[in-house]
């Protein structure tokens, strides 16, 4: 089994965009990406794409994934759509180093996209509550954001987080978003600003939520013997997890933490033979204030219940012993669910090459978080600086 | 012959006072109405029967299992067309082999319903459940809505001594148009107090007549529970008789409840066996537009609880009930919902009424649905099938503001407003499994992790024009 490594990485603009298609942001992604290896490159190099959507407005259920590598010319390669809600794109990516590391390709497409801002409210809403369990949960009249509510009530009555911890999450993540020109909520906010927001899902205000988003993103994995002629920098899938749980958060033992996530971080962990103290920057799933939070526990950055002390401390900001969601995380950079995973490993990618717009101080160990729908499925992705760390 | 075993009542938690319809209106035209129930958002005749039916059978001391025969009146059925009672058996969990009879039509309905209870062969429950509506302008001022349910057994404490009927085509007095769910009077007010006083006059007589062996004297009865679309008219349609007022009050709700249509009289009734002693005769007359008239006699009492129901409530504005009943516009949602098949529906229905989980043969643990793999144990098992506990523990709770439901919700948002949805522990034999479910009864966000809820059946949300029912949680009162 030979090695993977990321070669190039790139996403489009995240925001409403109502001038482009579903094609036309791939393509922004796709270009991106190439452009982002170092080596001249040669499309035609990819031997096989992975593509995560799903599907909001229902523009291209069927065939998503030909749909739009035909597009960007990736003509007659095998190409699999990947739908797994909010982790399509972090499994698409698992497949495509699966399918290098196998020896099936040398260099395979990871990516994702998704267009959330053209249909109607009403019918958003359907689309983004299809991702959660829907004969009971749906249909006792939660919504998307209804569940990460109730995991937050929880989580708050079990451990004492507190409204202001949430907001907090919002502080920060607008604040890292900020300094990313391709984030769709690029602005800053203030603590109060973020307390005294509407509310969504009591105890959710709006700036707990992140927005429905426009966007795509894209991979590029090749093995160990192309990566190398491909780039200077590549970066080193280190270690991969991913579990599935259950689909409903009423069917599961604990409503503050998401099993799925703590399973793919130990196998991800496993893999790459270091620990959550190694990790030097991580993009975690923060579709609500809460997820963060979770995050860090079930990630192992802190004990349960202890995220918020972590939060407070600053561990997580910029200039912290872990930042987290430099890139502005769901939360400002947005959240278009297809491209979110991939989107994710870009920041990453970006931030181990000294590339980022936050960046940190010289990371060698990168963490993605993925998850889809409220815990139904979840993939970590650990890498690695290829010099190991020396720059 | 079957005798009054338990009886049963529910009134829905709202309550409008007169006055509030009064200053909407600057009139009132429910003579001696105080105050009436107002069926909210979730509620229905079905959810009311279902309400009082529990209340009958858990103050009886007969088993579901054991019930041969259902009766249901009601002139407000979820549906024009649909046989309405099987969902009543559904929900109390009442076997397949249950005969079922659906009275409707008229206000009569609750007497024909009682009829064929006591000529049931095997315990019956009869329960009469309703909620009219009319013109907000007009009609709709008494209307109030409430259920009442009988047990009857061969034991029961209530025996009744006779029953007589007086049947004309007296049509128009109280209609519905094929269509419309709001009901209408010709509005010709000497021609309609004359036909009711006749016809409840001619009832009683032919009871007082001993055509059924019956010794009965209106003068020496202790209670009477007449038709009372308002609370004049039980004195005003027994004028004829010399029932005494103390009598007629025992047996008058609708003060306090309103018109609640096929089941006013039944609920006077309820009134009635409450306040009796042991000998106590009761009389009751039920009247219905289009039919006539029928009287029974009752000797003894029975509890049904219905002063604490009335006491309960919570009072709404005039606007508030406007939303409620949804008089105030309907909502056309965009957008479809998540669609969950009717074949799909039908095999959940004895966990959305009877909150049926399965229990793993191999490792004990519940799972909820009882369906896949174990939960705990993820084998695949032939479940055993247990009804989870009625009452359980909120673990996790968030409230559905304004405008952010789900399509299928909307339309109760619309009315009910905000509400909140809660994932309940519940529990069977030492094993706990967790539902998401809504809470009812109950202001968005007084309800918190630890607190404990109980399991009512309402309405859910209609697909293509039809309701679905199922288990949604209310607080326990302290």
């Amino acid at each position: 089994m030979t090695e993977a490594y990321v070669v190039g990485a790139g996403q489009s603009p995240f925001g409403s965009f109502p001038d482009e298609s579903y094609r036309s942001l791939f393509e922004t992604a796709f270009d991106c990406a190439t452009a982002s290896v170092d080596a001249e490159f040669d499309p035609k190099r990819i031997d096989e794409a992975f593509v995560g959507t799903l599907g909001v407005g229902g523009r291209q259920l069927g065939l998503s994934g030909p749909a739009v590598t035909e597009h960007v010319g990736l003509h007659g390669i095998p190409t699999t759509r990947v739908e797994n809600a909010c982790a399509a794109s972090g499994y698409a990516f698992r497949s495509a180093v699966a399918s290098v590391r196998a020896g099936l390709a040398d260099v395979a497409l990871a990516g994702g996209y998704e267009v959330m801002t053209d249909t109607s409210s009403d019918h958003t809403k359907w689309w983004l509550g299809v991702s959660g369990e829907t004969e009971w949960e749906r249909l006792s009249g939660t919504t998307f954001s209804g569940v990460y509510a109730q995991m937050a009530s929880a989580h708050m009555n079990e451990y004492g987080t507190t409204t202001e911890d949430l907001s907090r999450v919002a502080v920060k993540n607008h604040a890292n978003g900020a300094r990313n020109p391709n984030a769709h909520l690029g602005f800053e906010c203030s603590l109060e600003d973020a307390m005294a927001a509407p509310t969504v899902a009591d105890p959710l205000n709006l700036y707990h939520c992140c927005p429905t988003t426009d966007g795509a993103s894209a991979v590029i994995v090749a093995s160990e013997e192309v990566a190398f002629e491909l780039s200077d920098d590549p970066v080193r899938v280190a270690g991969m997890g991913a579990s599935s749980g259950h689909v409903g958060l009423f069917q599961r033992d604990t409503f503050t933490s998401i099993p799925a996530t703590r399973r793919a971080a130990e196998a991800a962990y496993d893999e790459a033979e270091i620990g959550p103290s190694d990790v030097d920057v991580a993009e975690v799933h923060d579709c609500f204030a809460i997820a963060e939070l979770v995050a860090y526990e079930d990630l192992g950055f802190c004990a349960a219940g202890e995220s918020a002390t972590l939060l407070r401390e600053g561990v997580t900001d910029p200039d912290g012993e872990l930042p987290v969601n430099t890139s502005g995380g769901l939360k400002s950079k947005g959240h278009p669910i297809g491209a979110t995973g991939t989107g994710q490993i870009t920041e990453i990618f970006e931030q181990l090459r000294g590339e980022a717009h936050t960046q940190v101080d010289s990371p060698r160990y990168g963490l993605a978080h993925n998850v889809g729908g409220s815990g139904g499925g979840a993939t970590v992705h650990l890498f690695e600086r290829a010099d190991g760390g020396e720059r | 012959m079957n005798r009054i075993a338990a009886v049963g009542v529910a009134l829905p938690r709202l309550r409008i006072s007169t006055a509030e319809i009064a200053d909407a209106w600057g009139r009132y035209s429910g003579a001696g109405i105080e105050e009436k129930t107002v069926a909210a958002a979730d509620e229905d005749a079905l959810t009311l029967a279902v309400e009082a039916a529990e209340s009958a059978l858990t103050r009886g001391s007969v088993a579901a299992a054991d019930i041969s025969v259902i009766s249901l009146a009601t002139t407000t059925p979820p549906l024009d067309t649909e046989e309405i009672a099987p969902r009543l058996v559904r929900a109390l969990g009442l076997p397949p082999s249950t005969t079922t009879r659906t009275f409707t039509q008229s206000t009569l309905a609750g007497a024909q319903a009682l009829d064929s209870g006591f000529d049931a062969d095997g315990p019956a429950l009869v329960v009469a459940a309703d909620a009219p509506r009319g013109d907000p302008a007009d009609a709709d001022h008494p209307f109030g809505a409430g259920a009442a349910a009988f047990l009857l057994t061969e034991s029961g404490s209530v025996e009744r001594l006779g029953s007589a009927s007086h049947v004309d085509e007296l049509a128009g007095i109280s209609y519905r148009e094929r269509g419309t769910d709001e009901l209408r009077g010709l509005d010709i007010t000497g021609y309609e107090r004359n036909t009711i006083r006749e016809s409840v006059t001619s009832a009683a007589e032919r009871l007082a007549g001993n055509v059924n062996g019956v010794d009965f004297d209106d003068a020496a009865v202790d209670g009477a529970a007449v038709f009372q679309p308002d609370a004049r008219m039980p004195s005003r349609a027994t004028g004829n008789l010399s029932i005494p007022r103390e009598a007629l009050a025992r047996g008058t709700v609708v003060g306090r409840i309103g018109d609640a249509g096929a089941a006013g009289v039944p609920l006077g009734l309820a009134a009635a066996f409450d306040a009796a002693d042991d000998e106590d005769r009761t009389l009751a007359v039920f009247f219905g537009s289009g039919g006539g008239a029928t009287a029974m006699l009752f000797e003894g009492r029975v509890e049904s609880g219905l002063d604490a129901a009335l006491d309960g409530g919570s009072a709404v504005t005039y606007p508030q009930y406007l939303r409620e009943r949804g008089y105030v516009g309907t909502v056309d949602v965009a957008g479809g919902g998540a669609h969950v098949s009717l074949p799909t529906w039908q095999r959940s229905l004895d966990q959305r009424y009877r909150l049926a989980a399965g229990r793993c043969p191999k490792c004990e643990a519940l799972t909820f649905p009882p369906e896949g793999a174990c939960g705990t144990c993820h084998r695949r098992v032939e479940f055993e099938r247990v009804e989870l506990s009625r009452t359980g523990l909120v673990r996790a709770v968030t409230a559905i503001g304004y405008g952010g439901a789900p399509p299928e919700f909307a339309e109760q948002q619309r009315r009910d407003g905000a509400y909140d949805v809660a994932l309940v522990e519940l529990e069977h034999g030492g094993e706990s499994v967790t539902l998401p479910a809504q809470l009812t009864d109950v202001d968005s966000g007084t309800v918190g992790v630890g607190d404990e809820v109980r399991a009512v059946v309402r309405k859910l949300y209609e697909q293509e024009g039809v309701p679905r029912y199922g288990a949604k949680f209310a607080p326990i009162e302290e």
